[in-house]
């Protein structure tokens, strides 16, 4: 469904994604971990054409779209939705406003039918009777969730995830775990999470990256990895397995 | 410590930055061309811009009104010309002074302003959820701005130099024993149609470089907080920087055209 094959991405003299290539297959959730600075979101803006790799070929249902004009993008990006690591909310709109901008961008849907899927896309991600306030009056939990249902509000057959709970309390980077995973199961969508979150991947994800200096270290399911012997990779987990031994405690 | 950087890297960026500008500015008129935006978004602006500044535009006009008359209340009492006081201050008001003063208070406020909301929603990637959602940043955001200064501009000469012509009556009256009938008295027959004109094509001169400048400025910002404080500094310097050297080249040509007009 997915393909990147090969991508290389610099930035003057450092080169951020060096030759990268993988798979994402239909349905699946994909987490690409890896420390700050290996590449993780200038991955994710090369598949929606907020960036364009410097070689390499992107293939998103059977279309290379790497070498796609801004006007061409916008059809990928109907059906790639992204979350940004910071809510990304417009401050003038109140959240309702905010859920409804990509509804009325890239459709032509009555005022009716907006209602409705911003009801529902806020029902989905737990938020009820807020539509009228305004993003500063929420707190930044609940900005993550908005701008969560903004991305769902639109139904697209990818979600992209860019650090979803970076800055968040356990208690809320617990509950945007289980909204991913539900929202990915319910909606049948094709899930990819960047993170640095290791104890979330091992909860959500169908399969696992590790990306360091912006190569591929290690790639496979939760079980592999935990047999891994990459340095970085066992770093992550034991780091993860203490977090989740002292929440158990 | 890192060392001081090269002249040729100084002027490297200089061209780049200049380049950039250009590009951004061509990238905004394609837009306007294409896919104008929508009119309410423009007044919208034009009302924000005009109402943040009109305060200081107001005083300051004032001010300067007064100044001039000052200025010129000492060389005209000695030539006893004190009834061409009004005409002289309005014509150096309106040729020079004002349309530099306003774009100096455009420059600190809305130039500012300006670059530090659009920086603001480069770092917070409000830039990036525009484009993914389907819109076109250029057109929503950059282009009722961008044209929102420029349109204001007018409004705002025009206030400064009301404000201008009020602060020169009465400080004409005060130091000068010239009263309002006469301060108004020569005004037409000095401020001619050119200074009128050349006033108009200044204000509005700088009011295009300052909304290209804040505008490419803010979207160019890159590095979070830090970025946008270093954009809106940068926004503050290259515009007034830009104001004078656009200032002396219309100047230059004015006459250059003046002199053309009279031979």
């Amino acid at each position: 469904m997915i393909e990147f094959k090969n991508i290389i991405k610099s930035f003057g003299e450092r080169t951020i994604l060096k030759g990268l290539s993988f798979k994402i297959n239909e349905g699946e959730i994909l987490f690409i971990l890896g420390t700050s600075g290996t590449g993780k979101s200038v991955l994710l803006k090369n598949l929606v054409g907020l960036m364009q790799p410097d070689s390499g070929e992107i293939w998103i249902d059977g279309e290379e779209v790497s070498r796609f004009t801004e006007l061409q993008y916008m059809s990928i990006r109907k059906k790639c939705g992204m979350v940004f690591q910071q809510p990304a909310l417009f401050d003038s709109l109140s959240v309702f406003e905010n859920v409804a901008f990509g509804l009325r961008r890239h459709f032509d849907f009555s005022e009716e039918v907006i209602v409705q899927k911003v009801t529902r896309a806020l029902n989905l991600v737990g938020l009820v009777g807020i539509e009228q306030k305004r993003t500063s009056e929420i707190s930044y939990g609940m900005q993550k969730r908005v701008s969560l249902a903004r991305t769902i509000a639109i139904e697209p057959k990818i979600l992209l995830f860019d650090e979803p709970t970076t800055g968040l309390d356990p208690v809320t980077t617990q509950a945007i775990n289980k909204l991913i995973l539900d929202l990915s199961r319910t909606l049948k969508t094709t899930s990819v999470v960047v993170s640095h979150d290791m104890q979330c991947a091992l909860e959500i994800a169908d399969r696992i990256i590790v990306l360091d200096q912006g190569n591929i270290v290690e790639s496979g399911d939760v079980e592999k990895l935990k047999k891994s012997q990459i340095p970085l990779v066992k770093d992550f987990l034991s780091e993860a397995l203490s977090l989740i031994q002292e929440k158990n405690l | 410590m890192n060392s001081p950087p090269s002249i040729f890297t100084v002027a490297e960026n200089i061209v780049k930055e200049i380049g950039g500008t250009i590009l951004f500015f061509v990238q905004i008129i394609k837009t306007f061309v294409k896919t104008p935006c929508k009119r309410e978004e423009v007044f919208e602006q034009v009302w924000k811009v005009t109402i943040q500044s009109m305060p200081t535009t107001a005083m300051s006009g004032f001010f300067v009104g007064a100044i001039m008359t000052v200025q010129f209340t000492m060389q005209m009492k000695e030539f006893g010309a004190l009834g061409y006081l009004g005409g002289l201050a309005t014509s150096g008001t309106i040729r020079e002074v004002g349309p530099l003063l306003i774009a100096f208070m455009l420059s600190g406020k809305v130039g500012a302003f300006t670059s530090a909301e659009l920086g603001t929603m480069k770092v917070t990637e409000q830039i990036d959820a525009i484009r993914c959602l389907g819109a076109d940043p250029i057109k929503d955001i950059i282009l009722p701005r961008f044209l929102g200064i420029i349109i204001s501009s007018f409004f705002l000469l025009t206030a400064g130099l009301l404000m201008s012509i009020l602060g020169g009556m009465l400080m004409g009256q005060v130091i000068a024993g010239v009263n309002a009938e006469e301060y108004i008295r020569h005004i037409p027959t000095i401020v001619s149609l050119p200074s009128i004109g050349s006033g108009i094509i200044k204000c509005f001169s700088f009011a295009m470089v300052l909304a290209m400048v804040c505008t490419y400025k803010g979207y160019a910002t890159t590095g979070g907080a830090k970025g946008v404080g270093l954009s809106v500094v940068k926004t503050a310097v290259s515009t007034m920087i830009c104001i004078v050297i656009i200032d002396w080249l219309t100047s230059f040509l004015g006459e250059i055209a003046l002199h053309i007009v009279i031979s």
